[in-house]
């Protein structure tokens, strides 16, 4: 008993530490005064990680706000309201599902590709050798990385909720007949720029936050062997997946359950 | 300033973990020479080079470079005493996103301001050191082993070091590369007045171009002699190293009890 | 890869996230900006305010003029006390106005009606609308009209 309690304790010292270490990292990396070719890095890593994500980001919008725009027809045709359908895709895009989905595919498609690129380099030597050529790593390879994800994500979020709510036009108004007026009115209507649009865009700053921080410790700490680097790219997804679920649970209850 | 020994490294202990990788190791590098430092695998002749570039720093003890004790040393002094040395990664450690011409004017472009002619010529004539002027526009995915070895060891010497460390520079070369290389670092090192560390468990090549050999065996230097002396010594655990026997001082079997003791039923 | 390429779809994906932004501000939210910054708070007694909640519409013929901030009871009067939260725009609400609690649809949300009267004094921040009619409770409703058909 008195084992398991500290074995208990040392397990969360030593998560404790990490958490520190993780943020150490991170201030190391970032607070440094950009050089003018920093800027050159920052463009190539957000073609890297912003460009690269767009398709996979497009097509799962669409669907999305289709399935959306198909779902909520159904649901609200057998009231007689299938005219707020258009609210209803907009809402759930904007405040939840945009966010959310955009921000779990990032991880998967974005987050791993760090992780297993600067584990990679970290097992070729190119990190040891960028030292020692006075260059610190932590500079030239893990910030640049870091502020791509940080900017790229809150701006495929906004594209993913409109591409999703055209999805859910084509499916809603096109296909099954609901007035454009009415699809775009109670919309309109529904919706609120700072409450609704924006409280979306802090949740997608946040993710992109915790994933570019997992992506960019999880592959600057991994051990760097193939095992180490192939774990290392499955925590990034599994840790920043529940970072996301976690937090988003968190921050809607901040910002849209607080008047109950 | 000429020193006699460029590197000196004073009871040094290093620890991973609780397992003592050094304990209490001296030995002095002298200036000019080409001194390779061997020992069976596991002996820290990787941390070795890596303490000396104070990428790891010692437990107790210190080592001195250039005369000064690197552990002791901010970063910006740290780096300067950097641009002082080259060296060679076991896996040539290029960067992958930069072409071979990139990466031999990588160093030239982070520490010196140069105009583009010049650095074009500076990256030109060190790739045609290691015969590879030829291949500046490939990409380091495209060249064999071999050959990225020796671009690495181009842009390593690009900052025309007074030092340079060769991590296992002849591990999995096939024997044509292995004699490049070896005539490489021998001509380098005589050209440019650099002092050479190579370590590699490769016996016979490495003995073939070195001044000085430092035997690490147990977390201590066995024995530092010349390649010649080491052929010919008498100790058990030099000879067994030498020529490669299977047991001996060094033993075959990882430390454990007696067999008896662990096989299982009909002991009683 | 061309530089080229790699800066302009940078640039490209930059545009477009922005650009997104901007349709999300006029095409989907419909320029709707919530938190006016200068609103000012009246408040109305109510008999029964059954169904009214925090965030349900005050109008005014028809229009959104505020919201309901909270709904409480007054513990004197013994009736409940809506507060509300008026855009500062609309600044001419006399001080003899009316108030109601209206159902949008048959079983629609509940909202506020105000209906503006004839002085020419205005509500300012902290006033009280005294004229007031409550919500429809439809079991009383029907009720009634089931007291009504037995008297006939």
């Amino acid at each position: 008993m008195i084992n398991l309690i500290a074995d208990l304790g040392s397990g969360l010292l030593g998560k404790l530490v990490r958490i520190g270490q993780a943020l150490l990292m991170l201030l190391q990396a970032t607070i440094v005064r950009p050089k003018a070719s920093s800027f050159s890095r920052l463009i190539q890593q957000l073609y890297v990680v912003g460009v690269q994500s767009l398709i996979i980001i497009l097509v799962s919008a669409l669907f999305i706000g289709m399935v959306l725009g198909l779902q909520g027809y159904t649901l609200l045709a057998a009231y007689g309201t299938e005219q707020a359908v258009g609210q209803m895709v907009a809402l759930t895009l904007v405040r939840e599902l945009s966010p959310v989905v955009a921000a779990l595919l990032f991880a998967g498609r974005a987050g791993s590709a760090l992780t297993a690129e600067i584990g990679l380099m970290k097992a070729t030597e190119q990190l040891a050798s960028l030292e020692m050529f006075g260059v610190d790593p932590l500079h030239r390879i893990v910030a640049p990385r870091f502020w791509a994800g940080i900017i790229s994500l809150p701006l495929l979020v906004a594209i993913f909720s409109l591409v999703g709510i055209y999805g859910g036009h084509l499916v809603a108004v096109d296909w099954l007949g609901v007035y454009s007026g009415s699809y775009w009115g109670n919309m309109q209507q529904a919706v609120d720029f700072n409450g609704d649009v924006l409280n979306g865009m802090v949740k997608a700053l946040v993710f992109a936050f915790l994933i570019s921080w997992t992506a960019v410790y999880q592959g600057y700490t991994c051990v760097p062997t193939s095992q180490g680097i192939s774990a290392a790219t499955t925590r990034t997804v599994v840790y920043s997946s529940l970072a996301i679920l976690g937090f988003d649970f968190i921050l809607t209850a901040l910002m849209f359950g607080g008047t109950v | 300033m000429a020193i006699d020994d460029i590197i000196n490294i004073q009871n040094v202990s290093f620890y991973r973990d609780d397992r003592a990788i050094f304990k209490n190791l001296n030995c002095a590098i002298s200036t000019g020479k080409i001194t390779a430092i061997m020992g069976p695998s596991g002996s820290g002749k990787t941390t070795l080079l890596r303490l000396i570039g104070g990428q790891l720093n010692p437990h107790e003890g210190q080592i001195r470079l250039f005369d000064q004790d690197i552990a002791a040393l901010n970063r910006k002094q740290l780096n300067q005493i950097r641009a002082r040395m080259g060296v060679l990664f076991q896996s040539g450690a290029l960067f992958t996103d930069l072409s071979v011409f990139e990466n031999v004017a990588f160093p030239l472009r982070e520490h010196m301001h140069l105009s583009a002619d010049e650095l074009y010529n500076k990256v030109l004539l060190k790739l045609e050191a290691v015969g590879l002027r030829g291949a500046r526009d490939l990409m380091p995915s495209q060249l064999s082993g071999g050959m990225a070895r020796r671009v690495a060891l181009a842009r390593a010497v690009a900052m025309e070091p007074e030092l340079i460390l060769y991590d296992e520079p002849f591990a999995g070369q096939d024997p044509i590369a292995m004699a490049v290389l070896q005539r490489l670092i021998k001509d380098l090192n005589s050209a440019m007045n650099l002092t050479s560390v190579l370590v590699s468990h490769d016996i016979a090549e490495a003995c073939a171009i070195a001044d000085q050999v430092i035997l690490l065996g147990e977390g201590r230097v066995l024995v530092q002699d010349t390649p010649a002396a080491l052929q010919a010594s008498n100790d058990p655990a030099v000879k067994q190293f030498i020529h490669g026997e299977a047991d001996g001082v060094i033993p075959f079997h990882f430390a454990a009890p007696a067999l008896q003791q662990e096989l299982r039923g009909g002991s009683e | 890869m061309n530089k080229r390429w790699l800066e302009l779809s940078v640039g490209l994906m930059m545009v477009a996230g922005v650009a997104a932004l901007v349709a999300l501000a006029l095409q989907v939210s419909g320029g709707n900006m919530s938190r006016n910054a200068q609103s000012y708070a009246i408040s109305a007694l109510f008999e029964n305010a059954a169904g009214l909640g925090p965030k349900a519409k005050v109008t005014m013929a028809g229009v959104t003029v505020g919201e309901v901030v909270s709904v409480a009871i007054d513990p004197n009067a013994l009736m409940a006390v809506v507060n509300m939260e008026i855009y500062g725009q609309v600044d001419y609400l006399s001080i003899d106005s009316s108030a109601s609690i209206l159902t949008a649809g048959l079983l629609g949300e509940k909202y506020v009606g105000l209906t503006v009267g004839a002085e020419e004094e205005v509500l300012v921040d902290g006033d009280v609308i005294e004229d007031t009619q409550s919500a429809l409770v439809l079991e009383e409703l029907i009720g009634q009209f089931l007291l009504n058909f037995g008297d006939n």
